[in-house]
């Protein structure tokens, strides 16, 4: 067996599994103080993240103080290096304090699991030991490898998880991925034996919340007419690695829309291209790579007719707190909506309590996987 | 010496008010005492007891057995106050404080003997009668039986031949007798023991000890249903959907050295061939049942409240043949994980335990189908609990330690907050933790902050040591006290102790009618076999996450 160095964030304090209680509690003395407030760990569930890169899990533990300040819970932060070396399941513990103005009233808890190799398999047997009774349990998969393909580690992690989060940006193989993960979406959210519910949530979706918005606001039409009556084209522009995200986008529009796919290609690392049958005739869908700038969609560009005229209804950033959609072609005042904040730590935090099933994603990655098919076919 | 009384039922009608719970002087004799029950929990629970000041002024305790280890070679006294100090540092809720040890191991005492020579008694009798010179006792005797079952009749039986025992009506001094768990292995031989008890005892001096009825939440569970007015008017089929009892064990049957990976200590001996019906189910579970279930006692009387408990076993419903095959699985677990660590399989462990004994592996035990798993599911067919079901789990080399009672509400109407059937509110829970965190929580629904109606789960929570301070008495310190004290409240009389073997034996004949080869497995660190789920889901329900 050789070793790969235990993984243990600043600030942790390395522990023998069985005594992470025990050092938890520790950590935890000093902090009551003599006030008369009691000071107890804030938790609205457990949250089990699993990462499978060192680098992905220091990042990602300096984004759980955030996390926590939206969503409290008690973090397992586990990382399970694949590989030849094998090391044994190594744990660490850290209590932070939550400032509320000038005391602390509560404080926030993270259990740090490493194992690398085989043992990676048997994590989430130290997960069931440190899980908190009665709470919800929130699995977020920080790994790039989409769930569809995770295989029985997830499956274990999750077996009483009532919500797990996912992240398609960055996800390798989309094309792949995006096919398979609506049948696995299918398969993990139905209700379970017993009444029990869960959910699947993809943070691209929550990204793309105010896309979704502005887009659905300007093609309505008592705003824009017969805009998307009259559509000949819908071009997505992404940045890198957020093709998913413009594939869930174009999904979700189409759907709405009422487009059906006829054929589709790919020009790899370019642009993948589909013809939809719209009920007004056919429609081009184009999903463009741009080489480079922010992993997100960057624009959206509805291209139709409006008396004999072509004109576009453009959607992009204004800045990083606004979008905004003009028109091309014919004179209008644009439109603007304001998008809060969008860091991972809040898209995860907000999405953590926010576990109500939606159909519309539901929907939106049953096409994203027709449209896979067609790439394939 | 006292006249034999068989007949229980007698004085279970005797009503006693409330003792005022002042321990009387008197000599407490661990029958066992060099043993593990006595190193890890009675001797520290005594010491404990000694430390918190409680102990009668006048007061000793005679270990009396055979060591281990055979005859030990110096001087005896010396040998066990060893011991004791020893199992005081290791297992002690309070550290050894060497100014108490010094006092308390004054008064600690070791007759060496065996239960079945008596000339041990003799010797046990004479030392008494001089300790109680020395000390001033006037003659009062709790005698504890940490012995195996087996072993029961022959103690009580030498103890009343060398005219140890008092007349309970004796006004002077008092014997008392407690006997550990399990008492007897079925039905029959439960009530063999209590003939072979009840031959020397009288049901008033005698303490049927489950130590789980000491624990301070099992004894809250009283004070929560009937010293608050909010629970009681929700306490029962109307609103509530269904209990689950779970007692937990990381453990399982053998302790390993963490450097050498060998046996240091092994309940095989014990465990294999008891199984957790017997072990856990038909003792614990079932009294902690009693006492969550029970009709409100008219008085705290000991016999008014045993009254009651009493009347949740005779309320259960027997399980016939076909509702074993239903309503109970059994499980063995096989190799797992556990806090990271690679640990064998229970059949591996027996072997291996008996290897580590020096003991030839019965062969019975070869492929052995004790159980370290079950899972069943019981009605109460009172009034109270018509139709509601007790799912009861208990298990070994689960992944954590845990036991709690939890009472489940029924769910509010699909209107409202609950309108979506696919994903119904998670029903409101009241958790009663009996360890390792002794308290209590209550799950409830809450409104998240925000403009929009989002429900979610929260929880509320009372932990004793959190709430209280300082760290809750042993439940053995309490038993033990009560005893002193004369109080039998939280002790089990014979007809209870025989109405939970009534319950459970047809179990036990109905798995030795219809022999299995292999039991369904479950790795260790996991949550019990597959087919335990099945007891409950077809039902709409689960599990609950621990």
């Amino acid at each position: 067996m050789t070793g790969s160095a235990a993984f243990a964030p600043s600030g942790s304090v390395s522990i023998p599994l069985r005594e992470v209680e025990a050092e938890l509690a520790r950590q935890m003395q000093p902090l009551r103080g003599t006030g008369e407030r009691p000071v107890q760990f804030a938790r609205m569930s457990n949250l089990v993240i699993f990462c499978d890169q060192r680098e992905q899990a220091e990042r990602i533990s300096t984004e759980v103080p955030s996390v926590v300040s939206i969503h409290p819970a008690r973090v397992l932060l586990l990382l399970g290096e694949a590989g030849p070396d094998e090391a044994p399941v190594t744990a660490a513990a850290l209590v932070r304090p939550r400032q509320n103005g000038h005391t602390v009233d509560s404080c926030s808890e993270m259990i740090v699991l490493h194992a690398a190799g085989a043992t990676v398999a048997t994590l989430p047997f130290a997960v069931r030991a440190l899980l908190v009774g009665d709470l919800p349990i929130n699995v977020w998969w920080a790994s790039n490898q989409p769930p569809a393909f995770a295989g029985a580690l997830l499956f274990d992690l999750a077996e009483s998880a009532q919500q797990i989060v996912y992240d398609s940006r960055g996800w390798l193989e989309p094309t792949r991925a995006v096919a398979a993960t609506a049948h696995w979406y299918e398969r993990f959210a139905k209700t379970l034996p017993g009444g029990r519910w869960r959910v699947a949530s993809d943070l691209n979706w929550r990204r793309l919340k105010f896309w979704r918005r502005l887009l659905a606001q300007t093609l309505d039409p008592t705003i824009a007419g017969d805009a998307s009556a009259t559509a000949t084209e819908l071009v997505l522009e992404h940045g890198p690695h957020a093709v998913v995200q413009a594939w869930e986008l174009a999904s979700w529009l189409t759907r709405r829309l009422g487009w059906k796919v006829r054929a589709g290609g790919v020009e790899p690392g370019v642009e993948i291209r589909w013809m939809f049958d719209a009920p007004h005739g056919p429609v081009v869908v184009r999903i463009k790579r741009l080489s480079e700038g922010a992993s997100e969609v960057r624009e959206v560009r509805v291209r139709y007719r409006v008396d004999a005229q072509v004109a576009s209804l453009v959607f992009r950033p204004v800045d990083t707190t606004r979008l905004e959609a003009t028109t091309e072609g014919i004179e209008t005042a644009p439109l603007t909506i304001s998008v809060q904040p969008q860091s991972l730590a809040e898209l995860v935090g907000r999405q953590l309590s926010d576990r109500e099933r939606d159909p519309v994603f539901t929907e939106s990655i049953a096409t994203a996987q027709v449209l896979a098919q067609s790439l394939t076919a | 010496m006292t006249s034999a009384r068989t007949d229980a039922s007698a004085d279970a009608r005797i009503i006693e008010p409330p003792t005022t719970l002042l321990p009387q002087p008197c000599q407490l004799v661990i029958f066992g005492g060099p043993g593990d029950l006595s190193w890890r929990k009675l001797l520290p629970a005594v010491y404990n007891l000694d430390v918190d000041g409680v102990l009668p002024s006048h007061f000793t305790v005679v270990a009396f057995g055979v060591p281990a280890e055979g005859e030990s070679g110096g001087d005896p006294d010396e040998y066990i106050r060893e011991r004791a100090r020893s199992g005081i540092a290791r297992f002690s809720r309070q550290p050894l404080d060497e100014a108490h040890w010094e006092s308390f191991a004054r008064g600690l005492f070791f007759v060496q003997g065996s239960f079945n020579d008596m000339r041990a008694y003799e010797q046990l009798k004479a030392r008494l009668d001089s300790l109680d010179h020395q000390f001033g006792i006037p003659g009062s005797r709790v005698f504890y039986l940490a012995v195996p079952p087996s072993l029961v009749g022959q103690c009580v039986e030498h103890l009343q031949a060398a005219g140890m025992i008092r007349d309970p009506a004796d006004t002077t001094a008092f014997t008392r007798v407690i006997v550990e768990k399990p008492i007897g292995r079925d039905l029959i031989s439960a009530r063999e023991v209590n003939r072979e008890v009840g031959a020397a005892f009288a049901e008033s001096q005698t303490y049927r000890i489950d130590h789980y009825l000491g624990k301070e939440t099992v004894q809250n569970l009283l004070v929560l249903r009937f010293a608050n007015s909010i629970f009681e008017p929700l306490w029962n089929a109307k609103c509530i959907d269904h209990v689950q009892i779970t007692v937990a064990e990381e453990e399982g049957l053998a302790q390993y050295d963490p450097a050498t990976g060998e046996i240091i200590a092994t309940r095989a001996g014990y465990y294999e061939g008891i199984g957790a019906l017997r072990d856990m189910v038909q003792n614990h579970m079932l009294q902690v049942l009693c006492v969550m279930a029970m009709e409100p006692p008219w008085s705290l009387a000991p016999e008014v409240v045993r009254d009651a408990k009493v009347g949740v076993l005779n309320c259960l419903r027997p399980f016939s043949a076909a509702d074993v095959d239903r309503n109970v699985v059994r499980g063995q677990y096989i190799e797992g994980d556990m806090y990271g660590q690679r640990v064998p399989g229970y059949r591996k462990e027996v072997r291996q335990s008996f290897e580590a004994m020096g003991r030839e592996l019965p062969r019975a035990s070869v492929h052995s189908t004790t159980e370290t798993f079950m899972a069943l599911k019981l009605f109460i067919d009172n009034w109270r609990w018509a139709g509601v079901p007790f799912y009861l789990r208990t298990g070994k080399r689960l992944p954590k330690r845990v036991s709690e009672v939890a009472i489940q509400f029924k769910d509010v109407p699909q209107i409202l907050f609950n309108t979506n059937p696919e994903m119904q509110l998670e029903p409101t829970v009241l958790s009663v933790r009996v360890q390792p965190e002794e308290g209590l929580s209550m799950r409830i629904a809450s409104k998240l902050p925000g403009p929009k109606i989002r429900i979610y789960p929260v929880k509320m929570e009372f932990n004793y040591a959190s709430s209280f301070g300082g760290s809750s008495p042993e439940a053995y310190e309490r038993l033990i006290l009560d005893v002193m004290a004369g109080d039998a409240t939280l002790f089990m009389r014979r007809d209870q102790v025989e109405a939970a073997w009534q319950f459970v034996t047809p179990i036990l004949d109905r798995w030795e009618q219809n022999a299995v080869r292999d039991l369904p497995e479950y790795q260790c660190g996991t949550w019990g076999p597959v087919e335990a789920n099945r007891l409950i889901e077809p039902d709409g329900r689960f599990w609950r996450n621990l």
